[in-house]
């Protein structure tokens, strides 16, 4: 049972003409009174974090809700072109194209190293070597995401273009019955989508390292323990013993990854330029390699641009800005369910 | 008993464990590759970045024999010999320590005063720090102390309302004193305060006021000699007051007093005196430096579009540091109020405890905000319903206090929790209130982790840029921030805006070199916020 | 044997011992605490049953019984430190000279700073030596005399001598058996009419259990002692009334320590005393 120290004060009738208090079983009335107003003022502070979220939802809704009787909601879910200053055109669907390749490259990028770092640091390393990597990992979140998005666009960016393009045959035609298949992997423009989630994918691996570990830690050594007597390997017990036991902090794990990831604004905005544009089918490699543009890229390119404050463009930033918050607000409260969800199994 | 030979084989080495083995090794190898592989790449990145902003291979090979002579071997060799000492060990970094303070505090104050305006900060500070502090050292002597803490805080307010109001007419007669007066009074008597506090409690009072009329003395000495050399004394004031007696009372302090470790306050001198010397062979000697990009002109100048080697981040560095400290003015009274509600003022049960889960899910939530929301936050709050006008200083110093809200807060309610609950039940069997509690034994108790924790929340603020880019914050400005309705300035956004320079000189040199001036700013933080944690955590472990 | 005897609330040699002067009339004079009917219970769990109980000024009264029995509960019910705890819930009535401690004019913190607490493991504050004594006074707004107070404290709690040289150290340099008789002057300091102690002595070793037992026998002039332990040698050595709780939280006999130990009424109260149980 808790047993948090958390004393009901009393209060109530002062002491009577008379008798000091310093006998009776009271306080001074001004000491209760001035104690009282300490206790609200502590309890304002708490639920002023409260008026922040109101302030959020109000402030997103109140613009977007006036963007979309301006644009209807459907052109603005469907519509396939994004070029709010030249075209007046609201599809954001060029938008969330770019989010979900982002995402989804830096995902693929930062999820297994995560976890492999995960499961070194909670199941190898020594304690010495523990204490020195985990901080350094740690330093790869707290980089600031300016410096993220001019190294990707400045180094990352040149470095791949002196490399690419480049044509690898992964099929050659003297194999019979089998068509011919080459991987083709297109040059570089300045702005890519390559460089920018490889970047994103460097910053998000805390993120999943850091949780997924929290979770192989807290798998009981015990379980370990009967691993090793059956005879396991340490590569089978982590594997297929302490991973698969883990697994639902390591899910959550990336459910946030992949929220941070999507809610990341300046590293994209500087290496991925601004061109929105809808995912090119038979090569996909070609996203790769074009300029793009994301959620959050089109709200700061609006923000830059306009000096306004009303009219249709600003007020789309806010509809952007509405749908970035439900989308991370939905993926981090499933991760918050899935950790739950978690804790009841050992528990 | 084993039968034989087959059976050793199979405890052994037959060729199935030996592959096991193998394979468990390429496993081992794969996780420590994939560990390093984010850290290795962002070393290389930095690297490149380093080497844009410094420029290595334009310094001659003479400039780096001179530095590796005057400077690596004597700070290598002090630090060898330092290791083996704990009490030289122990000096040195408390000797470091107050050194990098006490000269960043100075600095800091003097920026910020500087671009604020010396004489409004002196009015302020006269009018809302003195009342309190006579209320303070009054209350020292006087036996009831029920009413000194409503009384500090009602003085504070009411003295700088005073201030506000009566600003028209204070202000002109405060003008008349000079400038290095006004710095006077708002670095070197609160420092001789300090002074006087600390030495009247180790020795006596006497000794209390001859220290500060040292120190007053000593201010006004440099003052003159200042002006006879021709010299705005306001500086050299703030150095003294702010950087040399603190300096001085330490180092002298540990020179007195600990004659094993002395010799380790030498550390940060062998330093200093070393750069110097090599920097006098150096011009002497008439060798090739670096071309570094991150000059003393960079950190000074402002910015200038066409010509990469005058441009200067000044009147960004100004307003990161303005921004920030807003910042923490606005939001850390308030995220720490929030975490000592939810750990002290509320029970598991009724609807006090659901208000707390609601408070704490709602936390974690905020949490997880894209910083750009946050941006949009501001924009509709400041620029929108309040009409403050277009990125300006505290519109970004309130939009970052609502983004480190939820971070300061978590940290706060972890370093209030790790405060014994026997010492809260010592503190209530003892008779204290549950405001008592906190303030003696709580608070106080966790105080360094919540330092530590506002402390990285602050690293994290100084390098955010989506929410500004939101609001609108200047990306090209010639001026510091003058108040808290100019337009902000901040170093990220500089980053941000020339990124795309065409000149390659903007763009590979005095970018990277903004770049690492962040990040210097950022190492320094997070260097105090662990050091602060480890010197707590062992003092928690005696 | 009947279960739920209702034994003697009063033990028999307080009778034999009247003060000249004091007020025949009213027992209360000589009751400093009185319990009637008191249970607690901790959610649906109940951990005390309907206890009775007088415990009498200026004199040591011990409360034994096996482990769980809710001893701490009762003494805790005294100064109210149960309200730190969310699920608890009182019952009965729980009167400090005569006013009902649980009573809307009571102030929870008002009464702590007239009944005293030490704690099974010492818990100084991570102060000086002078602070922890001090800490009382201060917060109580008493600031005048603090080193002759502070002093005094010492001195009383026996431990002046060791420490009168190092009163700016810290608190945590001293020695379990130091650091419990430290939080016992603190306790004193600020001068308190009761003192209840909570197996003050069980996380100590038997050099300093005994100097622990010799404070707490002098302290029994001036204050009146109310000890939970699980030693029932140390209850027969240092007690002058011994209540003695079984599990349940039930008080099963409640006497003089003499007629406890050597002659008690009630057969569980002596299978548990021969070591039979607990």
């Amino acid at each position: 049972m808790s047993k948090r120290s958390t004393p009901t004060e009393g209060n109530g009738v002062p002491p009577a003409a008379g008798q000091s208090p310093a006998t009776e079983l009271q306080r001074s009335e001004f000491v209760v009174r001035k104690e009282r107003l300490y206790g609200w003022l502590i309890a304002s502070c708490a639920v002023l974090t409260i008026l922040v979220t109101v302030g959020i939802i109000a402030a997103l809704s109140g613009k977007a809700i006036v963007f979309w009787t301006e644009i209807s909601p459907v052109t603005f879910f469907t519509g396939t072109e994004w070029s709010p200053i030249i075209n007046n055109a609201y599809g954001v669907l060029p938008l969330v194209s770019g989010t979900l390749i982002v995402t989804l490259c830096s995902a693929l990028i930062a999820l297994p190293i995560g976890l492999a770092a995960a499961i070194y640091l909670s199941e190898y390393a020594s304690e010495r070597a523990r204490s020195v990597l985990k901080p350094a990992l740690e330093i790869l979140a707290g980089v600031p995401t300016v410096i993220y998005g001019y190294m990707a666009l400045v180094y990352i960016t040149p470095l791949f273009q002196g490399v690419l393009p480049l044509s690898v045959q992964l099929v050659p035609p003297s194999i019979p019955l089998v068509p011919e298949f080459t991987l083709t992997v297109p040059a570089l423009q300045t702005f890519n989508v390559l460089s920018a989630s490889i970047v994103v994918g460097i910053m998000i691996i805390p993120m999943v390292s850091s949780i997924s570990e929290d979770a192989l830690r807290a798998v009981p050594d015990s379980l370990r323990q009967a691993g090793y007597g059956l005879g396991s390997t340490k590569f089978d017990v982590s594997t297929k013993i302490v991973v698969p036991a883990a697994t639902s902090g390591i899910v959550a794990s990336y459910v946030l990854a992949i929220s941070r990831a999507i809610g990341e604004t300046m590293a994209v905005t500087m290496a991925m330029g601004m061109s929105p544009q809808m995912p090119h089918f038979p090569n996909v490699l070609d996203n790769l390699a074009v300029s793009s543009q994301t959620i959050t890229a089109a709200m700061v390119q609006i923000a830059g641009a306009d000096s306004l404050g009303h009219g249709p463009t600003y007020e789309a930033m806010f509809a952007l800005g509405l749908t970035l918050f439900c989308i991370t607000l939905s993926m981090n409260m499933m991760a918050e369910l899935i950790r739950r969800h978690f804790r009841e199994v050992y528990e | 008993m084993a039968s034989g030979g087959a059976s050793v084989d199979r405890l052994h080495g037959s060729t199935d464990v030996r592959l096991e083995r193998l394979k468990g090794r390429l496993f081992e190898i794969a996780l420590v590759a994939a560990t390093l592989v984010g850290i290795v790449s962002l070393v290389v990145l930095f690297g490149y970045i380093a080497f844009d902003t410094f420029q290595p291979l334009t310094a001659s090979i003479q400039w780096y024999l001179i530095y590796i002579g005057t400077l690596v071997t004597p700070t290598a060799a002090f630090t060898l010999y330092a290791r083996r000492h704990p009490p030289i060990r122990e000096a040195n970094a408390k000797a470091f320590a107050v050194i990098g303070g006490a000269l960043l505090v100075s600095l800091v104050t003097y920026i910020v005063a500087d671009a604020l305006d010396p004489y409004d900060v002196l009015l302020y500070v006269l009018f809302g720090a003195i009342p309190p502090a006579v209320i303070g050292a009054y209350a020292r002597r006087s036996p009831d102390r029920t009413y000194t803490g409503p009384a500090v805080v009602v003085s504070t307010l009411v003295g700088i309302a005073l201030a506000a109001g009566l600003y028209g007419v204070l202000r002109p007669i405060v003008g008349i004193i000079a400038q290095w007066v006004a710095y006077v009074g708002i670095v070197t008597l609160p420092v001789g305060a300090i002074v006087a506090q600390s030495v009247s409690r180790r020795w006596s009072l006497r000794r209390a006021a001859l220290a500060v009329a040292l120190v007053l003395v000593g201010t006004l000495a440099v003052a003159v000699g200042a002006l006879v050399a021709g010299i705005e004394p306001s500086l050299p004031v703030v150095l003294f007051s702010g950087a040399v007696v603190p300096i001085g009372y330490v180092v002298g302090d540990t020179v007195a007093n600990e004659p094993e470790g002395r010799i380790g306050v030498l550390g940060p001198f062998v330093l200093i005196g070393s750069v110097a010397l090599g920097a006098f062979i150096e011009r002497s000697v008439g060798v090739q430096g670096p071309e570094s990009y991150l000059t003393p002109s960079l950190l000074l100048n402002s910015w200038h579009g066409r010509n990469a080697f005058e441009a200067g981040i000044y009147p960004q560095l100004v307003g990161s540091i303005v921004i920030v400290g807003f910042m923490s003015l606005l939001a850390f009274p308030v995220a720490i109020g929030a975490a000592v509600y939810l750990e002290e003022y509320v029970s598991d049960s009724g609807w006090r405890g659901r208000l707390a889960t609601l408070l704490e899910v709602n936390i974690s939530n905020l949490a997880g905000v894209p910083s750009v929301v946050y941006g949009l936050l501001g924009l509709a709050l400041f620029r929108n319903t309040l009409g403050f006008g277009t990125g300006v200083v505290i519109a970004a110093a309130g939009t970052l206090g609502f983004l480190i809200l939820p971070i300061v807060i978590v940290s706060a309610q972890e370093a209030l929790r790790s405060v014994p609950d026997s010492l809260r039940q010592a503190a209530y069997g003892m008779g204290a209130s549950r405001w008592q509690t906190l303030r003696t034994v709580v608070i106080p108790e966790a105080f360094p982790g919540i330092l530590t924790g506002t402390i990285l929340a602050l690293a994290r603020a100084i390098g955010e840029t989506a929410p500004l880019v939101i609001i609108a914050v200047a990306t090209t400005t010639y001026t510091s921030p003058d108040g808290l309705f100019s337009t902000a300035a901040a170093l990220p956004l500089q980053i941000f805006a020339a990124r795309s320079h065409p000149d390659p000189a903007f763009r590979h040199g005095i970018v990277p070199a903004t770049a690492v001036v962040l990040l210097i700013l950022m190492l320094m933080m997070n260097t105090t916020a662990i050091l602060l944690r480890n010197r707590y955590d062992r003092d928690t472990h005696e | 044997m009947s279960e739920h005897e209702r034994t003697q609330t009063q033990p028999s040699t307080v009778d034999a011992e009247s003060t000249v002067g004091e007020d025949e009339q009213s027992t209360g004079a000589r009751t400093v605490i009185e319990a009637r009917d008191v249970s607690v219970y901790y959610g649906q769990e109940q951990a005390l049953q309907d206890v009775d109980l007088e415990i009498p000024r200026r004199q040591v009264t011990a409360i034994i019984g096996p482990s769980g029995c809710g001893k701490s509960t009762f003494l805790r019910c005294i100064n109210r430190m149960n309200d730190l705890v969310d699920a608890a819930r009182v019952d009965g009535r729980l009167r400090f000279d005569g006013t009902d401690v649980y009573g809307p004019e009571v102030d929870p913190v008002a009464l702590r700073r007239r009944v005293g607490m030490v704690f099974q493991h010492p818990n100084p504050f991570p102060k000086s030596i002078y602070d922890n004594v001090a800490y009382g006074l201060r917060i109580h707004g008493r600031t005048d005399e603090l080193d002759e107070r502070v002093e005094r404290a010492l001195q009383r709690a026996a431990l002046f001598e060791e420490v009168s040289d190092q009163l700016e150290k810290s608190a945590l340099a001293l020695s379990g058996g130091q650091q419990q008789r430290l939080c016992i002057a603190r306790c004193l300091a600020v001068d308190p009419e009761i003192i209840l102690m909570d197996e003050p002595a069980s996380a100590l070793d038997p050099v300093a259990t005994s100097k622990i037992e010799d404070l707490i026998e002098s302290l029994a002039e001036e204050y009146t002692v109310i000890i939970v332990t699980h030693n029932m040698q140390q209850a027969a050595r240092i007690s002058d009334q011994t209540a003695v709780f079984l599990t349940g939280g039930e008080l099963a006999e409640y006497d003089d320590t003499d007629t406890i130990f050597e002659d008690p009424d009630s057969q569980r109260v002596e299978d548990y005393i021969t070591g039979k149980f607990g």
